[in-house]
C-alpha cells in the first residue's frame, strides 16, 4: 500500500472516529441531561400530586367536618341513639348531604359501623363498612386513600371520617372524593407528560382500571402494555420505572414511574398505583438529529479528509517520491542526481542529507577512479615492468656477453655475436609481441551493431577451435553444444562477440589441460539472451574470481591478463553483463547476458532499408 | 227587645257560617284540572294500550265498558243496562243502555259494541241481536263480567282512519301522543256532566317532577311515588292510596334449562331479604310478599313465606359449581327499581351468586305489574297469560284451586314475587271529591275545584 494510501486510510479513520466520538459524547451528555430533566420533572410531578392530594384532603376533611357537626347529622345521631331502629328515614340523608356539600362518596355509619346512609350505593344501608375497624375518627386523622366498593365497579378516593359530637353512641361520617380524570386534571402536567392512576383491584392487570386524565380512543388495548410495570409494583409495592414503547417506532415511547399508593390498615395495602409517563419522542427526535448530523458530518468529514489527505499527501509525499525517484536514480548510476530541497522541515532536511550523500558518493566516486586509475597505472606500469623486465634481462646478458667475447676471445666474438645477434633479435621481437598486445587492448573498437543470430555465433567458435580441441597427443576435450534455436537475433557485433566468445574457450581449454568437457550453451531469458561458457577445468578461488576481469590479472603462468578484460569490454559495450561461478577442480562457468534491444533492431533495420533503398518491413 | 236582637243576632252568625260552610262543601262547575302522571301512551285506542293502572284511568276518561266494577270487586252496570246468562251458561246477553252517544254525536249501537269487543278479543264469539249483545265462548268464559271491566274492553268507534271515539265523560281536545292530553267534559254525558271544564294530563313524568309540579301549583293531581307517601304528607297534600294491587318481581324471561339454573333461581330467591327494602326503601310502604297475590286479594298471602334462608340459599349456591350468575335490568327511569335490584345484587353477593346489573337486560328484570283487577282469578289467569306459562285448568273458581295455581306458577320458577305495593295519589287542596278506587283506578269525573276566589 502507497504511503498517500496509507495516509488517506488513516485521515479517513481519523475523521470518523473523531465524529463518532463527538457524537457519542455529544449522545451521552443529551441523555444524561434528559434523564435528569426526566427526574425533576417526575419529582415536580410528585410533589405536586402530594400537595394537590394534601389540599383536597384538608377541603374533604372541612367538608366532613362541617356534616359530623351539622344539625341534621347530630338530630339523627340523637334519634338513633346506638341503636338501629328507624333509621330508615335517613336512608336518603347520605345523598343529599353529599350533593350540598359536593362530596363523590358519603356513609353515615352508626356506632357500630352499620351503614345507615350511603351515597355512593343507596342499598347498602344496613350492612357494615368494611374499613370500620381501621377508620380513626380522630381530629389529627388526615385524608387517607380508600378503595371503595361501588356497585358494579369500585373507586379510588380521598376520604376522611369523623363522628358527630357530644353522643355515646356517634354518628361515622365517612365522606371523600374520587382520584378520578377531574382529580388528575387539576395536576399541571407538562405537554410532553401525562399522568394515569391504577385502582389496585382483582389478581390481573385490567385496562379498565387505568384512570387516564387524557384518555382517547384505542387507549384501553395500548394500557395493556403497562401490565408488566403494573404487575411488578404489585408484587414488590416499591417505585420503579421502565419504558413502554407503543409502537415500532422508537419515539412512541414514554418513561413511566410508578408510585404505590398505599392504604389504611396494618399491612397499608397497596390501593392504587400513580404512573408518570414522560414522553421520549422529543429525546429520540434530538437523538436521530444528532446520529444525522454526525452521519453527515462523518460523510463530509470523509470527503474532506479525501481531498485533505490528497493535498497532504501530495504536500509530503511529494519530496519523497522525488527522493524515492533520485534513490532509484543513484542506484542506476546516476551519482549525481539531486533533489530540489523545499522548507525546513524532516523531509527536506532528509533531501538535504540525500543531496549531500550524493555528493559526497561523486567525490569518493572520483576518489576511487583517481585511485584505481593509478592503481591501473601502477599495475600496468608494473605489467610492463615484468613483461619488458623479461625479455631486457637475455638482451642486456648478451651484450654484456659480446663485450665480454669482444674483449676476452675476439676468436670467438663472430661466432658469439651471430648467436647474440639472434638472441637480441629473439628478444626483441618479443618485446614487439609485448607491446603489440598492449596495442591492441588500447585500440578496442566500438561495436558496430547489426542483427546477429547468437547460435551462429557460438556455432563459429566451435567450428573455429574444433582442430584444436581434438589435437593428437594431447588430451581430448569434449564439446558440447547446447543451443536454444527459438533464439532470434539480437543487435551485436558479430566480430566482437565472437572474440569475446572465443578468448573464453580459450581460457576454458588452457583450464583443461588434462582434458574435460567444454560447454557452449544459449537461452532466452525476458528480454535478453544468455551465453554460457562451461569447462570442467581446474576452476577459480573466490578471490580469483573476483578479480578475474580486471586488466592485466590473470592465473596463468603466460597469460597476459587481458583477455578477460576484453571479453567484460566487448559485453559491457554491448549493454550486458559477464558473471563467473567456479569451484576449485570443478571447473568455471562464464555467463554472458545480452539484452535482446528490440528498439535497435528496429533502427539497424530501418538503417539497412534505407540503405538497401527498400521500404521498412515491421 | 234587646233580648230579641240578641237571639237574631246570633241567629245570623249561625246562618252566616252555615252558608259559608256549604260553600266551600258544594260542588262548583269549571275550572281545568291539571293532572300529572308517569304514564305514557302513543294511542288512545284502549284495545292497543298497554295495561297499566295509569292507562285504566286515562281510558277511564274517553271511554265506557258495559260494566264496571265497584269498590267491594262487584260488577255494577255501565253501557249495559242489565245483563243476563246465555241459557246453557254459554255466554252473557247484555241489553245496552239506551240515548248513548259517542263523542262525534253517533249513537252508541250493538254493531259498534260488537265490533269493539271482537277487536279486543278475537277469540270471543260475540253477536248483536236487536240491542242485546250476545258474547259466547267455546269454554266457559271466566269471570266475564270483571273482564268486561277492563280497559282494554272499553267500547270504542272507529273512524275510516282508526281513530277511536268513546262515549266517557270527557272528549278530546289536544292529543299529543305520549305526551299530553287535553279532554274537554261531555256535556251529554249519560251519566251527568263532569263538574271540570277540562282536564289536562301531562304525561311521562317521573315522581320527582310530579312532586314539583305539585307544589309549584302545576298540577292538582299527581302521583306519588310509594316511598314519597310519608313526605306527601306531611306537606299537606291531600293523599289517596290504592289496596296494594301493583307487584314488584323478578321475572325470568324463560324457564329454568336445568336443574343448576333451577337452584341458582332458588337460591337467588331465599337470599333475597325483603323487611329492610321495605323499611327503608319503601319507607314501609306495600306488603313484602312472596306471593303474586296480595294478601287482602287472596286471603293467604302469608302462607308464602318472606323471610330470607341465607343457609338454605348457601346449601344449594354449594351445589353449583362456579359462581352462579346473573343479569338483572330494571326499568331506568324508575329509582326505585334500581335501588331494589342494587339490594337484590347485594343480598345475592352474600350467598355468593354473582348479580350484575343492566338496565336493559331481558333475561332477568326487576318488573311493576299491575294486577289486572281486584278480582284474584282475574288478576291470577292475566299475570299467568303475562308470564306465558301454561294455561291454568281450574274446573272450578275455589280459592284451594287459586291457592294451587299461584303454587304452581311460583314453582316454574318464572318470577320471584318481592312487594305489593299500593298505588298513591296526592292532590292539592283545591281539589275536591276524588276518589281512588281499591284496584288503585282513579275516579274524577265527580271531582270539582274549589275556585281560590271567594
Amino acid at each position: 500500500m502507497s504511503f498517500r494510501r496509507k495516509l488517506l486510510l488513516v485521515f479517513s479513520v481519523s475523521v470518523a472516529l473523531s465524529v463518532a466520538a463527538v457524537a457519542w459524547l455529544v449522545q451521552e451528555v443529551t441523555r444524561k441531561a434528559f434523564e435528569e430533566t426526566e427526574n425533576q420533572r417526575t419529582s415536580q410531578l410528585v410533589g405536586q400530586f402530594q400537595r394537590e392530594f394534601n389540599r383536597q384532603g384538608e377541603e374533604v376533611t372541612r367538608r366532613v367536618e362541617n356534616i359530623a357537626a351539622s344539625e341534621t347529622v347530630n338530630r339523627m345521631g340523637a334519634a338513633l341513639n346506638g341503636t338501629s331502629a328507624d333509621s330508615a328515614e335517613y336512608f336518603d340523608l347520605a345523598r343529599s348531604l353529599a350533593e350540598s356539600h359536593q362530596l363523590d362518596f358519603l356513609e353515615l355509619l352508626d356506632s357500630r359501623g352499620m351503614i345507615v346512609s350511603s351515597a355512593q350505593w343507596a342499598a347498602k344501608f344496613g350492612y357494615p363498612e368494611p374499613a370500620f375497624q381501621i377508620l380513626s375518627p380522630s381530629a389529627q386523622q388526615p385524608a387517607f386513600l380508600k378503595l371503595e366498593q361501588l356497585q358494579d365497579s369500585t373507586a379510588l378516593g380521598l376520604f376522611t371520617v369523623r363522628t358527630s359530637a357530644g353522643r355515646e353512641h356517634p354518628v361515622y361520617v365517612v365522606g371523600g372524593r374520587r382520584l378520578d380524570k377531574t382529580f388528575l386534571s387539576t395536576l399541571n402536567v407538562a405537554p410532553e407528560m401525562r399522568v394515569l392512576l391504577y385502582q389496585n383491584r382483582g389478581e390481573t392487570f385490567s385496562a379498565d382500571l387505568l384512570v387516564n386524565a387524557s384518555a382517547t380512543s384505542g387507549d384501553a388495548r395500548a394500557a395493556e402494555k403497562l401490565a408488566p410495570l403494573v404487575d411488578a409494583v404489585r408484587r414488590s409495592n416499591q417505585e420503579m420505572s421502565t419504558p413502554v414503547r407503543w409502537s415500532s417506532d422508537r419515539a412512541d415511547e414514554e418513561i413511566f414511574h410508578a408510585i404505590p399508593l398505599r392504604g389504611l390498615g396494618e399491612n397499608r395495602p397497596l390501593l392504587g398505583i400513580l404512573l408518570i409517563g414522560q414522553s421520549r419522542r422529543n429525546y429520540v427526535e434530538l437523538s436521530r438529529r444528532i446520529k444525522d448530523a454526525a452521519l453527515l458530518a462523518g460523510a463530509g468529514g470523509i470527503v474532506l479528509a479525501l481531498f485533505l489527505s490528497g493535498w497532504a499527501a501530495a504536500r509530503v509525499t511529494r519530496p519523497i517520491e522525488q527522493l524515492a525517484g533520485a534513490a532509484q536514480s543513484v542506484a542506476a548510476g546516476s551519482w549525481d542526481t539531486r533533489v530540489q530541497v523545499n522548507g525546513h522541515d524532516e523531509v527536506s532536511q532528509l533531501a538535504n542529507s540525500f543531496n549531500q550523500m550524493t555528493t559526497e558518493l561523486l567525490a569518493q566516486k572520483e576518489r576511487l577512479v583517481q585511485a584505481e586509475r593509478v592503481a591501473a597505472w601502477r599495475e600496468l606500469a608494473r605489467r610492463l615492468a615484468h613483461e619488458l623486465k623479461n625479455p631486457l634481462f637475455p638482451l642486456q646478458l648478451t651484450v654484456e656477453n659480446l663485450i665480454r667475447a669482444r674483449t676476452q676471445s675476439p676468436e670467438q666474438f663472430e661466432e658469439v655475436f651471430r648467436e647474440s645477434s639472434q638472441t637480441l633479435l629473439s628478444e626483441l621481437a618479443n618485446l614487439k609481441g609485448i607491446i603489440g598486445r598492449f596495442s591492441e587492448f588500447s585500440k578496442m573498437p566500438q561495436p558496430q551493431l547489426q542483427r546477429v543470430n547468437v547460435n551462429q555465433v557460438l556455432r563459429g567458435v566451435v567450428q573455429l577451435f574444433q582442430a584444436q580441441l581434438n589435437v593428437p597427443g594431447k588430451p581430448a576435450i569434449e564439446c558440447r553444444s547446447e543451443t536454444d534455436e527459438s533464439l532470434g537475433t539480437i543487435a551485436a557485433d558479430p566480430e566482437l562477440l565472437h572474440r569475446a566468445i572465443s578468448n573464453l574457450v580459450l581460457n576454458a581449454m588452457d583450464a583443461m589441460p588434462q582434458g574435460g568437457k567444454l560447454t557452449l550453451l544459449s537461452r532466452r531469458e525476458p528480454q535478453k539472451v544468455v551465453i554460457e561458457v562451461a569447462d570442467t577445468g581446474t576452476g577459480l578461488t573466490p578471490e580469483e574470481c573476483a578479480r578475474i576481469f580486471t586488466p592485466y590479472y590473470t592465473s596463468k603462468q603466460h597469460g597476459s591478463g587481458l583477455g578477460l578484460a576484453i571479453v567484460q569490454s566487448v559485453v559491457s559495450d554491448h549493454g550486458g553483463t559477464i558473471t563467473v561461478r567456479s569451484q576449485p577442480g570443478k571447473g568455471t562457468a562464464f555467463v554472458i547476458e545480452l539484452p535482446e534491444r528490440p528498439e535497435l533492431l528496429a533502427e539497424i533495420a530501418e538503417s539497412r532499408a534505407q540503405h538497401a533503398g527498400e521500404p521498412v518491413r515491421n | 227587645m234587646k233580648r230579641t236582637g240578641l237571639q237574631w243576632l246570633a241567629i245570623s252568625v249561625l246562618l252566616i257560617s252555615a252558608l259559608s260552610a256549604n260553600a266551600d262543601t258544594r260542588p262548583q262547575y269549571g275550572g281545568t284540572l291539571h293532572i300529572t302522571t308517569s304514564m305514557s301512551t302513543s294511542s288512545l285506542d284502549p284495545a292497543e294500550m298497554p295495561d297499566s293502572v295509569g292507562a285504566r284511568n286515562l281510558v277511564a276518561l274517553i271511554f265506557d265498558t258495559l260494566v264496571i266494577v265497584d269498590a267491594t270487586g262487584r260488577p255494577q252496570s255501565a253501557l249495559a243496562e242489565s245483563w243476563q246468562s246465555v241459557p246453557g251458561d254459554r255466554g252473557v246477553e247484555f241489553h245496552l243502555r239506551r240515548n248513548v252517544k259517542f263523542h262525534d254525536g253517533n249513537p252508541l249501537t250493538t254493531e259498534i259494541v260488537v265490533s269493539s269487543l271482537r277487536k279486543a278479543n278475537p277469540a270471543w264469539n260475540v253477536t248483536a241481536a236487536g240491542d242485546v249483545v250476545s258474547i259466547e265462548s267455546a269454554g266457559a268464559i271466566p269471570e266475564l263480567l270483571q273482564e268486561l271491566s277492563l280497559s282494554r274492553n272499553a267500547i270504542a268507534k272507529r273512524d275510516a282512519t282508526g281513530n277511536p271515539s268513546g262515549t266517557g265523560p270527557f272528549h278530546i281536545v289536544d292529543w299529543q301522543p305520549g305526551k299530553r292530553l287535553v279532554a274537554a267534559a261531555n256535556e251529554d254525558y249519560w251519566n251527568g256532566r263532569p263538574f271540570v271544564d277540562e282536564i289536562d294530563i301531562d304525561m311521562g313524568r317521573t315522581f320527582r317532577d310530579q312532586m314539583n309540579a305539585l307544589e309549584s301549583g302545576r298540577a292538582d293531581l299527581a302521583e306519588v311515588a310509594p316511598e314519597q307517601m310519608h313526605r306527601a304528607v306531611s306537606q299537606r297534600y291531600e293523599l289517596l292510596r290504592s289496596s296494594p294491587v301493583e307487584l314488584i318481581a323478578l321475572k325470568f324471561a324463560k324457564e329454568a334449562a336445568s336443574a343448576q339454573e333451577k337452584a341458582s333461581r332458588d337460591a337467588l330467591r331465599l337470599s333475597i331479604e325483603r323487611q329492610s327494602m321495605h323499611n327503608v326503601l319503601l319507607q314501609g310502604a306495600g306488603q313484602p310478599s312472596a306471593s303474586l297475590l296480595p294478601t287482602w286479594m287472596s286471603g293467604y298471602g302469608f302462607v308464602f313465606s318472606t323471610e330470607p334462608d341465607r343457609l338454605r340459599a348457601q346449601q344449594l349456591r354449594d351445589q353449583i359449581p362456579g359462581v352462579p350468575s346473573f343479569t338483572l335490568g330494571y326499568d331506568n327511569n324508575d329509582p326505585l327499581a334500581r335501588l331494589l335490584a342494587e339490594r337484590v345484587a347485594l343480598n345475592a353477593k352474600e350467598t355468593g351468586l354473582s348479580v350484575q346489573l343492566n338496565a336493559s337486560a331481558t333475561e332477568l328484570r326487576l318488573v311493576r305489574i299491575p294486577l289486572a283487577s281486584c278480582d284474584p282469578w282475574s288478576s291470577l289467569l292475566v299475570l299467568n297469560n303475562q308470564l306465558g306459562l301454561p294455561p291454568i285448568e281450574a274446573k272450578a273458581h275455589s280459592l284451594e284451586q287459586l291457592f294451587a295455581s299461584e303454587q304452581s306458577m311460583l314453582a316454574s320458577g318464572r318470577i320471584i314475587p318481592l312487594f305489593h305495593l299500593p298505588l298513591a295519589y296526592a292532590a292539592g287542596t283545591n281539589l275536591r271529591d276524588w276518589t281512588v278506587m281499591p284496584g288503585g283506578k282513579l275516579n274524577v269525573t265527580g271531582a270539582w275545584l274549589k275556585s281560590s276566589q271567594p
